[in-house]
């Protein structure tokens, strides 16, 4: 394996064995589906600036010294172009975001690896021991890098695997793979966090609104207001139409009242209402935390009919596992679950097969009265009434317990000097 | 249109410019810990207002350095040791930190001599106050949280404005420091070269770019940001240098000219009692308390981070005492040591508090021309590289203290 490490600030000299400068960069792109990055051409540094060689005049890539094959004044410079990675410029030494470990990490060092007769960058060494072997001292980082480590994750991670963050891309590759749109939300939002607010920006800026969406919905509210801070109001609102409104609302609640108000006016009607209602609630009671996506049906369905009705509306809702029935004059008047529907009979009237005794809260109730009521009937989700049996929502168990048990993402420390 | 309603342009503002302080007048609060209030202390004592002159170029030069630490930190985003990291590579990132940690220590150590000199002031021995204070700080810190500690401390910076009163109460002559603010005067002998670098070592100490510029990022400020986070610099620095002409001020009139040797912040507290009044000596004593307890906490919890900072440590998913132990063990010992050496019978704790301040003054140099080339790459800062005015007065500075810190080591070496 040969490190780039190894290579940067070595003396470089042509077939007469004229020193001709140092190395100072390595030059890769990345072409067609593979997706580690060829060296294309090694950066020279002169006196008078720096000259750029094509990696096929080099003889070999060791590293005393680095021999071409022609003389100097017989080979064509490379001239560099907007799609080329600058292996030091824009990647030693630089944060990246381990897609594969979620984390972000520093890139310690670069593993080159020869592949027929061309050189490729195939790894990210992130290691203690490849620090070592940049502080000069290669036969200790030897040594070391023999013995196997214990660590969980691996400090050297492939190409594949890493993203760099866009301020160090070459233009073309400043549109993110898919592969943080593959990641899940709720690890999308650790790695958000763990990067400077600038960068987090930076990334938010380049995901769709609906991964944009499920990432906002993991992580705190405080933190959600400040990542959005920066965004174009129109797409803000595009976002909060695709959060669940519970979360939608969080968020508003801590933006300052002006844009608040203009990102309401900004969202489609339906979802600005439904983020209103819930805006007028107390946030740590039952109206503040609840779901106002939820699904009702008339007792006088029929078993077929609900199926039926779920298959037409219910994407929509944030769970179907408990559906609720509502007389003529919308009070809640029973509910079943995703079980009792399917083992119904097609025919059998909802009032007939429907739970008539329910556990509900008040609007007002607090966030602990849900997590307890939930916890004590064993429920996922708990239906939310006014005085009048009016239904307004439902809490369920994750908003409940999000207070009570804080997830793993409340668990670290804050920043430092926040 | 109601009064209220018209004010709202400048209610925004003040909104705005409140969210964004912080930062800037912190650090420069830090900045007049144990070191710097001997320093002043002496330097008033020993001089009386001979060195006042040099108060307003400190100042100025503070602003300056400041500035530009604050202006990387919008701008890039990125704390000043991850920039020395990314653009400088690891070798020298090793060696400036590895610089930077000694002189932290060394700072610390002398943050820990302030607990027990403050302490000893009011009759705690220090076997007692410097263990106490290391547990407490270290809590603070552990069990809970910067922000918490940052509150603390801001309240308590008011605790700083007891200088400004022991400066009056030692009723000093206003035309007589008028006088002296204005005529620059230079001698060529060790105390007073070592005492002169030892001020502006003190006051624009190393650690104060990389805590700050840490601070703004953390802070989430950005370019929008700019123009209220240079009020707060500028506020800050402004504060922290006036704080410290007042400390030489109460010295000058009191010590200075009846003529007693003092050697610590604590011997000018006990020596301004019987000359300017009991309370200018408590005030003091409690002023150098609240100094050396906020800077305790802040300097290790600075270190730490820019270290992990640099060499990408424990940026991973969950930062607890278990998943950061890399982060947390630089921390704690930088805290057992400070308060250990302290602890040891060392003849002369004043010694160690000047020591450190002169460390400062020969490292500075270095972090200066290294911010100096970072804030002049066009690729990194854009539109924002510094002015040609701004970048010969910063040169200036430098070039000034380089100079100011090889006499100091001749002078020292001839002595």
């Amino acid at each position: 394996m040969l490190y780039a490490s190894e290579f940067i600030g070595r003396p470089v000299a042509d077939a007469d064995g004229k020193r001709i400068g140092k190395l100072k960069d390595i030059l890769a792109i990345r072409h067609g589906d593979v997706p580690h990055p060829q060296v294309v051409a090694i950066e020279v540094k002169q006196p008078a600036g720096s000259i750029f060689i094509p990696i096929n005049e080099v003889a070999a890539l060791i590293s005393l010294a680095i021999p071409l094959k022609k003389k100097f004044s017989e080979i064509s410079q490379y001239t560099p172009g907007q799609d080329d990675l600058h292996l030091v410029r824009d990647v030693l030494d630089k944060q990246i975001i381990d897609t594969d470990g979620m984390r972000v990490v520093r890139v310690n060092d670069l593993e080159l690896t020869r592949v027929n007769g061309s050189i490729y960058v195939a790894n990210v060494d992130i290691s203690g021991v490849g620090l070592i072997r940049r502080l000069g001292l290669g036969s200790l980082a030897n040594r070391l890098s023999a013995r196997p480590h214990a660590s969980e994750l691996p400090s050297i991670i492939s190409w594949d695997n890493i993203e760099l963050l866009s301020g160090d891309q070459p233009m073309r590759l400043k549109v993110p793979s898919s592969k943080m749109a593959d990641l899940h939300p709720a690890d999308l939002a650790e790695i958000l966090s763990d990067l400077s607010r600038q960068e987090s920006t930076k990334i938010l800026e380049n995901l769709d609104i609906e991964t944009l969406a499920d990432a906002l919905e993991e992580v705190e509210p405080e933190f959600q207001a400040s990542l959005i801070e920066h965004m174009a109001d129109d797409r803000v609102a595009d976002v909060l139409e695709e959060m669940a409104p519970d979360e939608a609302a969080d968020l508003l609640a801590e933006l300052p009242q002006d844009r608040k108000h203009e990102l309401l006016e900004l969202m489609e009607d339906e979802e600005a209402e439904d983020v209103r209602k819930l805006l007028t609630y107390p946030e740590d009671t039952a109206g503040g935390i609840m779901n106002t996506e939820y699904f009702i049906v008339p007792s006088y369905f029929t078993a077929s009919q609900v199926i039926d009705q779920l298959r037409k509306t219910a994407p929509e809702a944030e769970t179907i596992y408990y559906i609720y029935v509502a007389d003529q004059d919308e009070h809640l008047v029973g509910v079943f679950s995703l079980r009792q529907l399917v083992l119904a009979q097609p025919e059998a009237l909802v009032m007939d097969f429907m739970e008539k005794r329910m556990v509900t809260v008040d609007v007002l109730d607090s966030q602990e009265d849900c997590a307890q009521v939930i916890s004590k009937y064993n429920l996922l989700a708990v239906p939310v009434v006014d005085e009048d049996k009016h239904m307004h929502g439902i809490v369920t168990a994750d908003d409940a317990l999000d207070k009570i048990i804080p997830t793993a993402w409340k668990k670290r420390l804050p920043r430092f000097y926040q | 249109m109601t009064i209220w309603q018209r004010l709202k342009p400048i209610r925004i503002r003040l909104a705005l410019l409140l969210a964004v302080v912080g930062p800037g007048i912190i650090t420069a609060n830090v900045d007049n810990d144990a070191g710097g209030i001997t320093t002043y202390s002496v330097s008033g004592a020993h001089y009386g207002y001979a060195l006042l002159w040099m108060m307003p170029l400190v100042a100025i030069a503070l602003i300056i350095v400041q500035e530009m630490s604050a202006r990387l930190g919008v701008v890039t985003g990125k704390g000043l040791a991850d920039l020395i990291r990314e653009r400088m590579g690891v070798r020298i990132t090793t060696l400036i930190l590895a610089l930077l940690v000694f002189v932290n220590l060394a700072n610390t150590v002398s943050e820990f001599a302030g607990v027990a000199a403050s302490m000893e002031i009011f009759g705690v021995s220090k076997y007692i106050s410097v263990p106490l204070a290391a547990i407490a700080v270290w809590f603070l810190i552990v069990k809970g949280s910067y922000k918490i500690v940052e509150r603390v401390f801001l309240v308590a910076s008011a605790i700083y404005l007891s200088y400004v009163a022991s400066g009056f109460l030692a009723a000093p002559d206003w035309s007589e420091v008028g006088h002296a603010l204005a005529t620059p005067s230079f001698h060529l002998d060790v105390g007073y070269v070592t005492i002169f670098v030892t001020i502006i070592g003190t006051t624009i100490a190393p650690w104060m770019q990389f805590y700050q510029q840490s601070s703004i990022v953390d802070k989430g400020l950005q370019v929008k940001d700019y123009a209220y986070e240079r009020v707060d610099v500028v506020i800050g620095s402004l504060f922290a240098v006036f704080v410290a002409s007042f400390i030489t001020i109460a010295c000058a009139d009191t010590i200075f000219r009846s003529g007693l040797n003092i050697e610590t912040a604590k011997d000018a507290a006990l020596a301004l009692g019987p000359l300017a009044g009991k309370y200018a000596s408590t005030l003091f004593a409690l002023g150098l308390l609240n100094a050396s307890l906020f800077s305790a906490a802040i300097l290790p919890l600075s270190t730490a981070y820019t270290v992990c900072e640099a060499f990408g440590w424990e940026n991973s998913v969950s930062r607890d005492l278990k998943d950061a132990p890399i982060f947390f063990g630089i921390y704690t010992a930088l805290i057992i040591l400070g308060a250990a050496i302290i602890l040891l019978p060392i003849k002369s704790l004043i010694q160690a508090m000047l020591i450190s301040q002169t460390f400062n003054g020969v490292l500075l140099p270095v972090i200066l021309i290294t911010m100096l080339a970072l804030i002049n790459d066009k690729r990194l800062m854009g539109k924002f590289i510094n002015g040609r005015v701004f970048n010969i007065m910063a040169w200036v500075t430098v070039i000034a203290l380089i100079l100011l810190a090889a006499i100091l080591i001749v002078v020292t070496f001839i002595a």
